[in-house]
């Protein structure tokens, strides 16, 4: 994102909204992003609307308030004079775009936001099946943002245990190589909001996994959204409940239900 | 919305907290998804969702969307999704959803125990599940509770922490009302998966310094 200086009256709107936090008030009194950081989520300029008024206009209200000591107070979801300004992006910054604006389309999967469809369309895709574990590592979620430097060192890790990475997943798709996990390196210094690793493994290799998730966690400046899932036994049971517990894990009494009704229904037995 | 699963919160708090979303799958259910996506939205609609919205287009709290509009630009593969607040609007979403028959893949997020029961009393069984491990990594990165609670409301982090210590300050300070501070905050959520009645009733108890 930029800010067009012109235009900006510093009020610190954009400040608050933005998802990494990055923008703040340069020496001019006028709001400023810092561009190693922002990950192009566009989410300040689709939230404060551009109330369109002359910057000369706001600017002295706000020198004659000030003069008063009273404060200028702004909605708090507007631009007062639509100073931000949504840049076209080249690759490879583009990529922060992909992966941190929703309403970008992720081009390798023609899927918007994180890019994948991971369970929500098992019942017609059959992506896991009887005995397979979906493992869902989201990184930098919640709130603090990835460098795919990051993302990648925990792909290498879980590489080594020779997963299968989910190929109709964007970060599969970066990676220059998957038995590695390697991804490309005119990328790795692009930062995202977050970005998830989708791997598939068989349901005993559940603590191995999570004990390579364990140890490389301590490795990276960023937080990471940890999920689990598979496709439920006929009575509902689900598969990877007992064996995450068995490992000692905690899951969440909350969770994401596929009910099925897509069709048609993909049929295992069938193949 | 891709990761509704990791909604933070007390079990009292989540028990008014699911959302039910439409998928398609490209190369099977994507093309000729447009009329059954609008179709889905119309049977969500009737049973008061307190928040719609699509990635592509925007949710209901924003300024310039609401109900007709949703409807009337879906297109095939568009995703949509709605919030409810108890089950048995929920319970009644599926049934409708299970006569109509649209071949649409759906999913619900929330207490997976209360999800399975409404599905059970519907005739279904679920098809597959996934769970949360919770968070790992630099945690303490993370701000406190109660900010998380918000920020996971929505699946794309579009909340950001800083906006709610704002709206939760600005409602300490009475410049706004828990309802007006959650209903903007909804706005950031692009695919309307942010319950602003769940905030709301958050914000509420910060205004009366209730933990």
């Amino acid at each position: 994102m930029e800010i067009d200086k012109k235009k900006c009256v510093g009020c610190g709107n954009c400040h608050a909204v933005c998802t990494m936090g990055v923008i703040y008030l340069d020496e001019d009194g006028k709001s400023v992003v810092n561009q190693d950081e922002c990950v192009e989520c566009f989410t300040c300029y689709r939230v404060c609307r551009n109330e369109g008024y002359n910057p000369w206009f706001v600017r002295a209200l706000r020198r004659i308030l000030s003069f008063f000591k009273l404060g200028y107070l702004a909605e708090v979801d507007v631009c007062p004079t639509g100073a931000l300004n949504p840049p076209q992006l080249e690759w490879p910054r583009s990529i922060r775009a992909q992966f941190s604006d929703p309403t970008t389309t992720h081009p390798g999967t023609g899927i918007r936001g994180r890019g994948t469809e991971e369970i929500k369309t098992n019942d017609v895709t059959g992506r896991l099946r009887r005995g397979e574990i979906g493992l869902i590592v989201e990184i930098g979620r919640p709130g603090t943002g990835a460098f795919f430097r990051d993302i990648e060192k925990v792909a290498v890790a879980l590489a080594k245990l020779k997963p299968h990475f989910e190929s109709k997943n964007p970060v599969t798709q970066l990676m220059v190589n998957p038995e590695t996990a390697k991804l490309r390196e005119d990328i790795l210094n692009e930062k995202v909001l977050s970005a998830i690793i989708e791997a598939k493994i068989e349901l005993e290799r559940i603590p191995e996994f999570l004990h390579a998730l364990e140890q490389i966690q301590k490795e990276i400046d960023t937080v990471i959204s940890v999920g689990m899932a598979s496709k439920c036994l006929p009575d509902g049971t689900i598969p990877h409940e007992e064996w995450g517990r068995k490992a000692g894990y905690t899951l969440s009494p909350n969770g994401k239900t596929n009910i099925g009704l897509g069709r048609p229904l993909f049929k295992e037995n069938e193949l | 919305m891709t990761n509704t699963l990791h909604r933070q919160g007390s079990l009292e708090s989540l028990k008014g907290d699911y959302v039910i979303f439409a998928t398609t799958a490209k190369g099977i259910t994507h093309e000729g998804s447009g009329p059954k996506l609008q179709e889905f939205i119309r049977i969500c609609f009737k049973y008061h969702p307190v928040n719609m919205g699509s990635g592509e287009l925007g949710n209901v709290h924003q300024d310039d969307m609401d109900i007709d509009k949703l409807i009337a630009t879906q297109k095939d593969g568009s995703r949509v999704e709605a919030v409810f607040t108890d089950l048995d609007a929920l319970q009644k979403v599926i049934e409708e959803l299970i006569r109509a028959d649209l071949g649409l893949s759906i999913n619900i997020s929330g207490l997976l125990e209360e999800v399975q029961q409404c599905c059970r009393k519907a005739g279904l069984e679920r098809h597959s599940v996934e769970h949360s491990l919770g968070f790992w990594g630099a945690k303490d990165r993370l701000p406190e509770r109660e900010i998380l609670e918000f920020n996971t409301m929505c699946g794309h982090g579009m909340v950001s922490f800083n906006f709610i210590r704002k709206m939760l300050e600005y409602v300490k300070l009475r410049r706004l009302t828990p309802k007006k501070a959650a209903r903007i905050m909804a706005k950031c959520c692009e695919c309307g998966a942010f319950n602003p009645v769940r905030a709301e009733m958050l914000l509420e108890k910060v205004r009366q310094g209730k933990k």
